[in-house]
This record gives structure tokens, C-alpha cells and sequence, in this order.
């Protein structure tokens, strides 16, 4: 089966204690990119190097505003696009290197949902995320449809099971969504600005759903995000991007200085430090 | 499972094995025929039985052939635009021109079929017959002396061959003397008007164009297309002398005229000022026995002063003239 | 939760094909020509056991001659078509798509008539050259749909809209110039004709070549329809889950054409098969393509040997173009099709 240890424990939740001076699960080393409109002029954007590491568990927050690279970025953690310099490694192995089913073995892709063109069941949805695991033609066996039962579970949308895709709510959809990566059983979960249409509530239930993943399926978790406090109160890491630049890698304490803020969001802010030792960023007042 | 494979073999197999079987040319089992080898109009090679009972005739212009030989007791079936003579309106009728029903045909049991190639018929459906065994033998009149051809050719295979003779002797007396009575005389410049919206006129290698000549007259438009379409302008160019009309135009010739004239482009054309607008019977498309008749009214038509002291209006002779010249010779049809 | 297994997908198979026997035996019992069911039934069982001269010549005629070929050909075009419909719905991720969408059938159509106008009556030629006309199509549209090299729906449908009025205007200019005699037949083939004799003179064997370039190409589209569900909820989404959306794309875009060339070279253009029958089967049985392709093959089948034997007997003896009955049917299935979506 895939590799990443602890997959199949979803509905124990005993996660095995692990030593912190294992190999990292997911490695960016000096990461740079750049594309360019046609081949010959000068690029059009380009990633600086970018260097940061992740463990199982640990989630790991992309902060930006938009445009900073961000995106491109997770594409490169996903191993879509290859890097101009530098590796990105999952679990040892060149993310970019590994062939389309290994890769999606081991990490799985968020985005907002395309389009549906033809009404599906949520089940029928969340199934499909065992694809990688079948064999030519990939009749579903008992354990897909076990797993995909499990991710439903997983992400508290059970009762969705038999309602049509095109019916969901936005949070509903998420989940669904959420739960069809977890049927993949990655090892690492990438999810690109994944509270966009939520309200406060919802994005709010969908970090602590992502907390309580990454502890019971030993996950190791990549948010690309711009919400300041949501990155702050949830991550381990934060990755600093502003224009293609990476400016800091840390814990949120460490990365979430006022002037740097100031200056890659280009706002007024103040940065207090809560009772828990996370920073939370405020507005401020002019005067 | 079991069932739906058993319901998936049960309605495979049947129709594979019997499909095998049905390449071989049919034989009529039931009866030895004996058979002659003849090459049609359009080169084909059939094998037609020396004893020909039932014909079906796929074309208008057949069928009244077939009438104007006497051999209509022979006649099984036709088309359902065979109106000429109306007798053959009452016959049992396998479709239309273009795309017959092979079943009727076969149903009627006919001894041979008979096509125009120079009309409706396709290619397609004889060989379609021929494929099923049937005798098809293809006409393909392209001129009237074509016409005169095939009418000798379909006596012949329904064994009436002195009728056809008669027949073609008779029409070929009817048109050598119109050419006698024509001699030195222009050729008389005509548009035929095959329809009017858009213009369409005949190109120069049609049935019609050829008729046109024998009655002395000439298309202005020289075109190798069969149905070439005019811009009225290029009329007024060509300056026709007469305007030609067939019987698909219904209404008197005077109505026919005030109409013409008050329309805005045609009025302008000398040969409507001058009232040469000539309406004559469609039977002048027709590769059959009437088209003597059509050529003859429209020689009448377009060269009045060759003919002293005949009325024009009564120049009509009805298919019925042709059949009482057959019946005088008396042959009978029967074998 | 019920995934689809192979069982459930026989177990429908069996039930449609058991209805399209049920089909084929009507249409062999309808007809000009009067010959009864058992009639049939003693001609069929009589030529499978070889006792041939026992049949009156005329019944082999009709049964095996006319009405079987027939339907064994329309069996094959409505398959065909359907597969090659429901192949481009998944490809141009448009529920409008048709085969003919692409040009297909236009290209073929030009074929014929150049080979109609240079080469009449030659035995198969006008099947050939319909199919190099389709094959030609294919390849050009292919060339032009591409974007960032691999195929990019909305601009192969751009493609191939292009493609089909401008091969339809060059038709249009052809037919219009040339010599009317030879051209008679195109009429027919331009609204579908299933009686077109096979340029063959072993019936079966061409019946036969025909199903086996159906088989593979409809194999070939079957081989990546758990890959064509993942790429119906998004190609992004897919690729990320490992699908090879490049190469299956080209796939199907492959066969679903050449299925439609076979079609369209044996038949003519038949219209609103292929749009509709895959729409019919996604209602009836969900948009699972490893059960849609079958069932729209069956029931593709089942339109089509339908609508023959209706245009040959409703204004008998004279015979409506099998293209005029599928377009009366399917014009309000359609829209009720579009009002039902509009829920």
C-alpha cells in the first residue's frame, strides 16, 4: 500500500508516539521558480529561493497577500511543476520525479471544485479519490468504499453521503471535498486558500478539522493562506512570501514582527501576543 | 448473469450464422428461367429471361413506353408519379423514383425491372436489385435519338419487338418531316425556364436541349452544367427571342403573360414586350413517346410562319392518338 | 454506498440486449413485403442449419436480402454513434456535443462527393473516400485544437466548428457546380441511408470488418472511462489523482472520431443518435461512463433499428431517410431533455 505510517488508524485514535529527529516528511530546499509569457522574454514572475521543513502533524502555513507566489509555490510542494533550482523532497523521495500515481499516493491537492457538468453523488465524489490505489478499469473493491466511508466520517459528512453534488452548500462542499483527498491517504495534505467562501464559523471549524487531522493521521499539512490570525492560531510554521521573495520561515512568534507585516501587507497593524503564546494582529487605529 | 448472457447469445447467434448465407445469389428455385445476356444503356451487363411477363417500370417516361407498345397488360407495377397515360395511376406502385421499395419490387415478382438513368433512378437501387438477383436493366436516353433507342431496346426484352420497330418508325416520319418543314430555317433563340425563382435554365448536354433542336430552336445559354442559375441581367445580355415555359406553370397563356409583364426585370425583355412567351407540355422532358408531340407544338410555337393554316392552339395531340396507331397493327402482346 | 461492479453492469447489458432482441425481431417482421413472424422464425432457423433450398426463394430474399443486412447496419451505425456522442460530451465537457460536432461527418460528406464525382460506381470507393475525408477532418481539427500541446476542449470545439461550416460551404459550392446525374446519391446520404449495399459481395464479412473496427475503438474509449469520470468532475482535479489527462484525451478524442467516421461513411449523417441516447442512458442509469458506454451502445442500437423500420413502413411503399425519423423523434425528446435540466 502507500507509504506514511498510521493510515489505517483513523478510527483509533492512539497516534504512536514519534521522535522528532526523524527525517523531515516534506523538505523545500532553495525552491525557485520562474515563467515567462513566451520562451524568449524576460520572466514574467519569478519564486525566489525558498527554503523550509515539515514534519508529521505540523501544518504549515503559506502567508502572503495576493500574487506573492503562493500558489505557485503549493504547485511546486505538489510536484506539478519542477523547480528551477533546488528539490522539493516528500518523504525522501523528489516530489517532481515521482510517476502520476505514486505522487498521488502520497499527496493530495485542495482546490476550490471545478464545475460539475453532470450530477454525481457525494459518495460516487469521495470515491474517486481511490483511483490511485485501483488497477486498470478500477472496479472499487470493499476497502474503497471502507476508506471512503472512513474520510466522510473523518470530516463529520456522513449524513451527505447520498445528497447530489450540485445540491451541497459551500461548507458542505468543502468538506466533501476535504474528504475525497483523505480517501487518497496522503501523506501530505496540500490545500490552496481553502476558507475563501467560508464564514467565520466554518473557516474557523475547517483549521480545527485540519488540527485534529494532522494529530490522528499523522499528516503533515500545507495552508496557503493570507488570513493573518487563522495562519497564526492554527500553524506550526509559517512561510513569509511577499512578491516572489521568501522573507521568513518560523514559528508564527517568530515571523509575526509588526514591521514586516507592515510592510508585506501594506496595512497598519499591531501584533499582541495572547495568553497561549500565539500573536494575534490587529488593525491599527489612526491615531 | 447467467440469464443475460443466455439473452445476449440467443440474439447474436441466430443472426450470425444466417447472415453467412445470404451472399449467394438467389436462384429462383422454384423454376429454371432461361436467360439471355444483354449489356444495358448504361453498360451493365444482365442476364433478362427470354419470357419477360412482369415488368416494373421505376421511371414516368417508361411506363408511357410501355402503354404506347400495347404491353401494358405486362406491366406489374410503377412509381408513384407515373401519371401518363392515367391508366397507370391505377397500377400497384413501389415508391417513388429516387428511393423505390425493394420489398414492393420483389413482392410483385417481376420478370424485369426497367430504369432511366437519365432521370430519377440511382445507380444505388439497381445495383441494390441486382445484388438480390433481380433483372434491372437501365435505360439511359440523353437524346432523342437515344429515346428512340431505348424504345427499341424495351420492345425487344419484352418481346414486342415489331411494335418498337412500328413505333419508332412512326415517331422518326413525325420528326423528319417537322426538319423537312424547318429546313433553312435560324434556329430560333430561346430561354427554356425550368424555374423562376431563382432562374434556372437546362445546360446544353440535357434531354431538353436536344429536344430544343429538333423543334429549331437553341438555348442562349451554352453551359456544361445540367441546371445552371441565371441572374435575370444575364437574360436581358443574352436577348432571347422567345421565352419557354412548361406545363408545371399552370394558368392560360394570357394570364400568364399579364403576369409576366408586370413584373419589375422581365418586362424589360424584348421577347415579353413582343409577347413570345410560349408555354408548352412538360412531356418535352419526358423520353418517351409524347415528346413528338411536345416538339411538334413547340416547332408550331416558335415558327408559326412554317406552318400556313394550322392553329397553333390545337396542336395537342393527346397519347391516346399514339395508341390507336399501335392498336391498328394489331400484334399481340401476350407470349 | 453501491459501487458499480462488473455483475451490475452485465445484468443491465443483458436486460438492454434482451430488449434490443426483442427489437430486431419486430423490425425483421415489418415491411412491404407480407411475411409473418413464423414465416421469418422457419427462414431464419432454416439458413442457420443450412437447408436453404427448403426456403421459397422470395422469403430468403426479403429476410436475409433486405431486412437483416439492414438492421445488422443499424445496429453498428447507432453504437457507433452513440459511443463516439458520449465519448465527445466527456471530451468537450459539453452536454451538447454530438459526434458531428467536430466536423466529422462534413469531412466525410466531401469525401463521397469527390469520389462520387471522379470515381462513380466503383465498388467501395465511396465508403473509402468518406473515411479519408473523416480521417483528414480528424487530423486537421486535432492540429488546430490544441493549446499548450495537448487538447483543450473549449478550443477544439472552436476547432471544429470552423472545420464543419467550412467544409459544409465547400460542399455546398460542389454540389451546386458539378453535374446533377452522379449527385443524386448524395441527397441520400446526407440524410442517412441505411441501404446502401456493402462494396462486398460476402454480406457477413463486411459486416463483420465493420463490428471489428467498432469493437476496437469502442474498447479503446471503454479502456479509460474510470479515467473520463475523474475528468468530468474537473482535469485539474484529475491530473492531481493521477490520471494522464493528455494521453487520454487523445484517446478518446481518437476513437470517439473514427467511430463517427465509420458511421458516417457506411450511412450517411444520422442526427440526434449520438447527442441523445447518451442523455437518456445518464438519466436512466447516472453518468458512470463504465456503464454509460455500454448501455448507450445498446441503446444507441435500439434508436436506430427503431427508426428504420419506421421510415421504410409508415408512408410505405415510398421510404423516409432514416436521418428525417431520428430528427421528428428526436427533436422532442431533446427538448424535453433541456427542460428537465432546467429543474
Amino acid at each position: 500500500m502507500s507509504a506514511g505510517a498510521g493510515n489505517n488508524s483513523s478510527m483509533v485514535s492512539q497516534p504512536i508516539p514519534f521522535r522528532e529527529a526523524a527525517p523531515p516528511r516534506l523538505k523545500a530546499e532553495q525552491v525557485s521558480y520562474a515563467y515567462s509569457a513566451t520562451d524568449r522574454s524576460a520572466p514574467k514572475f519569478t519564486l525566489g529561493p525558498t527554503t523550509f521543513e515539515a514534519q508529521h502533524r505540523e501544518i504549515v502555513a503559506i502567508l502572503g497577500p495576493n500574487a506573492s507566489g503562493k500558489s505557485t509555490l503549493l504547485r511546486l510542494l505538489a510536484g506539478l511543476i519542477k523547480p528551477l533550482s533546488g528539490r522539493v523532497e516528500v518523504d525522501g523521495v523528489e516530489a517532481s520525479e515521482l510517476d502520476l500515481r505514486m505522487r498521488a499516493q502520497r499527496i493530495a491537492l485542495v482546490q476550490q471544485e471545478s464545475e460539475l457538468l453532470f450530477p454525481l453523488r457525494v459518495w460516487e465524489y469521495v470515491l474517486q479519490g481511490r483511483y490511485p490505489y485501483g488497477k486498470r478499469l478500477r472496479f472499487e473493491s470493499d476497502e474503497d468504499c471502507l476508506l471512503a466511508a472512513n474520510a466522510l466520517a473523518q470530516v463529520g459528512a456522513d449524513e451527505l453521503r447520498d445528497r447530489w453534488m450540485d445540491q451541497l452548500s459551500g461548507g458542505e462542499k468543502q468538506r466533501v471535498i476535504l474528504a475525497r483527498a483523505l480517501s487518497q491517504q496522503p501523506s501530505l495534505l496540500l490545500l490552496d486558500e481553502p476558507t475563501q467562501h467560508l464564514d467565520i464559523g466554518g473557516k474557523v471549524e475547517l483549521l480545527r478539522r485540519l488540527r485534529r487531522l494532522a494529530d490522528e493521521n499523522r499528516y503533515t499539512v500545507v495552508v496557503v493562506t493570507h488570513e493573518l490570525n487563522l495562519a497564526a492560531e492554527f500553524s506550526d510554521r509559517i512561510v513569509l512570501l511577499h512578491k516572489g521573495k521568501c522573507l521568513r520561515v518560523g514559528s508564527p512568534a517568530e515571523v509575526y514582527e509588526r514591521e514586516v507585516l507592515e510592510e508585506v501587507f501594506e496595512a497598519p497593524l499591531e501584533v499582541e501576543t495572547r495568553p497561549s503564546g500565539r500573536p494575534r494582529v490587529i488593525v491599527r487605529s489612526s491615531h | 448473469m447467467f440469464i443475460s448472457a443466455v439473452a445476449a447469445i440467443g440474439a447474436v447467434l441466430p443472426m450470425a450464422a444466417t447472415l453467412s448465407a445470404s451472399t449467394a445469389r438467389v436462384h429462383k428455385a422454384s423454376q429454371i428461367v432461361t436467360v439471355k445476356q444483354v449489356t444495358d444503356e448504361t453498360g451493365r451487363a444482365v442476364l433478362v429471361p427470354f419470357k419477360v411477363n412482369r415488368i416494373v417500370s421505376l421511371a414516368p417516361n417508361i411506363t408511357e413506353t410501355i402503354y404506347a407498345l400495347g404491353l401494358e397488360s405486362k406491366l406489374a407495377g410503377d412509381t408513384d408519379y407515373c401519371d401518363t397515360p392515367a391508366a397507370a395511376k391505377l397500377k400497384p406502385h413501389v415508391g417513388s423514383m429516387l428511393n423505390p421499395s425493394l420489398e414492393a419490387i420483389v413482392a410483385l415478382h417481376p420478370d424485369l425491372v426497367l430504369a432511366a438513368a437519365n432521370s430519377a433512378n440511382r445507380r444505388e437501387t439497381v445495383d441494390a436489385l441486382a445484388r438480390l438477383g433481380v433483372a434491372v436493366y437501365a435505360t439511359d436516353s440523353r437524346t432523342v435519338r437515344g429515346m428512340f433507342e431505348s424504345i427499341t431496346h424495351i420492345s425487344s426484352l419484352a418481346g414486342a419487338a415489331q411494335q418498337g420497330t412500328a413505333l419508332v418508325a412512326r415517331l422518326q416520319a413525325r420528326i423528319d418531316a417537322l426538319q423537312t418543314r424547318l429546313a433553312e430555317r435560324p434556329l430560333v433563340h430561346v430561354l427554356f425556364v425550368v424555374w423562376e425563382d431563382p432562374l434556372i435554365t437546362i445546360g446544353q448536354n440535357t434531354f431538353i436541349a436536344d429536344a430544343l433542336r429538333w423543334s429549331g430552336a437553341e438555348s442562349v445559354v451554352i453551359a456544361k452544367q445540367d441546371w445552371p442559375q441565371l441572374a435575370l441581367e444575364e437574360v436581358v445580355r443574352l436577348e432571347p427571342e422567345y421565352i419557354v415555359f412548361t406545363g408545371s406553370h399552370s394558368g392560360s397563356s394570357a394570364a400568364q403573360m399579364s403576369d409576366l409583364r408586370s413584373r419589375p426585370m422581365w418586362k424589360g425583355l424584348r421577347a415579353v414586350e413582343l409577347g413570345h412567351v410560349v408555354n408548352i407540355s412538360e412531356e418535352i422532358d419526358r423520353p418517351a413517346p409524347g415528346l413528338i408531340d411536345a416538339i411538334e407544338e413547340l416547332a408550331h410555337k416558335l415558327h408559326p410562319d412554317a406552318f400556313p393554316g394550322e392553329n397553333t392552339s390545337a396542336m395537342n395531340h393527346a397519347p391516346a392518338d399514339i395508341r390507336i396507331d399501335v392498336g391498328e397493327e394489331g400484334k399481340s402482346c401476350a407470349h | 454506498m453501491r459501487p458499480l461492479t462488473p455483475r451490475r453492469i452485465a445484468g443491465i447489458c443483458g436486460v438492454l440486449f434482451a430488449l434490443l432482441f426483442v427489437v430486431v425481431v419486430i423490425s425483421l417482421r415489418m415491411g412491404t413485403y407480407p411475411i409473418s413472424v413464423s414465416e421469418i422464425v422457419m427462414t431464419l432457423f432454416r439458413g442457420a442449419f443450412g437447408h436453404r433450398d427448403e426456403i421459397p426463394s422470395e422469403f430468403w430474399l426479403v429476410v436475409f436480402g433486405l431486412r437483416l443486412p439492414r438492421i445488422a447496419l443499424g445496429i453498428l451505425v447507432g453504437a457507433a454513434l452513440s459511443v463516439a456522442g458520449a465519448g465527445f460530451q466527456a471530451l468537450l465537457r459539453n452536454p451538447l456535443a454530438d459526434p458531428y460536432v467536430l466536423g466529422v461527418s462534413s469531412g466525410a460528406a466531401l469525401g463521397a462527393i469527390l469520389s462520387l464525382t471522379f470515381a462513380p460506381h466503383v465498388p467501395g470507393v465511396i465508403q473509402l473516400a468518406a473515411f479519408i475525408g473523416a480521417a483528414a477532418t480528424i487530423a486537421s481539427v486535432y492540429f488546430l485544437g490544441r493549446r499548450g500541446g495537448q487538447l483543450d476542449s473549449a478550443t477544439l470545439l472552436l476547432a471544429g466548428i470552423v472545420a464543419a461550416s467550412f467544409l459544409s460551404a465547400m460542399i455546398m459550392f460542389l454540389m451546386t457546380t458539378l453535374s446533377g446525374h452522379e449527385l443524386r446519391g448524395m441527397a441520400f446520404w446526407l440524410m442517412g441511408d441505411l441501404s446502401t449495399p456493402p462494396p462486398t459481395p460476402n454480406v457477413l464479412e463486411w459486416l463483420l470488418f465493420l463490428f471489428g473496427v467498432f469493437a476496437v475503438a469502442a474498447g479503446m474509449i471503454y479502456a479509460t472511462t474510470s479515467d473520463l469520470n475523474l475528468i468530468l468532475t474537473g482535469e485539474e482535479e484529475a491530473r492531481h489523482l493521477g490520471v494522464n489527462v493528455r494521453r487520454v484525451k487523445l484517446v478518446v478524442y481518437i476513437s470517439a472520431s473514427v467511430l463517427t467516421g465509420l458511421a458516417v461513411s457506411v450511412s450517411g449523417s444520422i442526427g440526434y443518435v449520438g447527442l441523445l441516447v447518451p442523455h437518456v442512458m445518464r438519466m436512466i442509469f447516472g453518468t458512470d461512463y463504465r456503464l454509460l458506454i455500454p448501455t448507450s451502445a445498446i441503446g444507441g442500437a435500439i434508436a436506430i433499428v427503431l427508426a428504420d423500420t419506421l421510415a421504410r413502413t409508415v408512408v410505405a411503399p415510398t421510404e423516409l431517410p432514416v436521418g428525417a425519423m431520428t430528427a421528428l423523434a428526436g427533436a422532442p425528446v431533446f427538448i424535453y431533455l433541456m427542460r428537465r435540466r432546467v429543474r
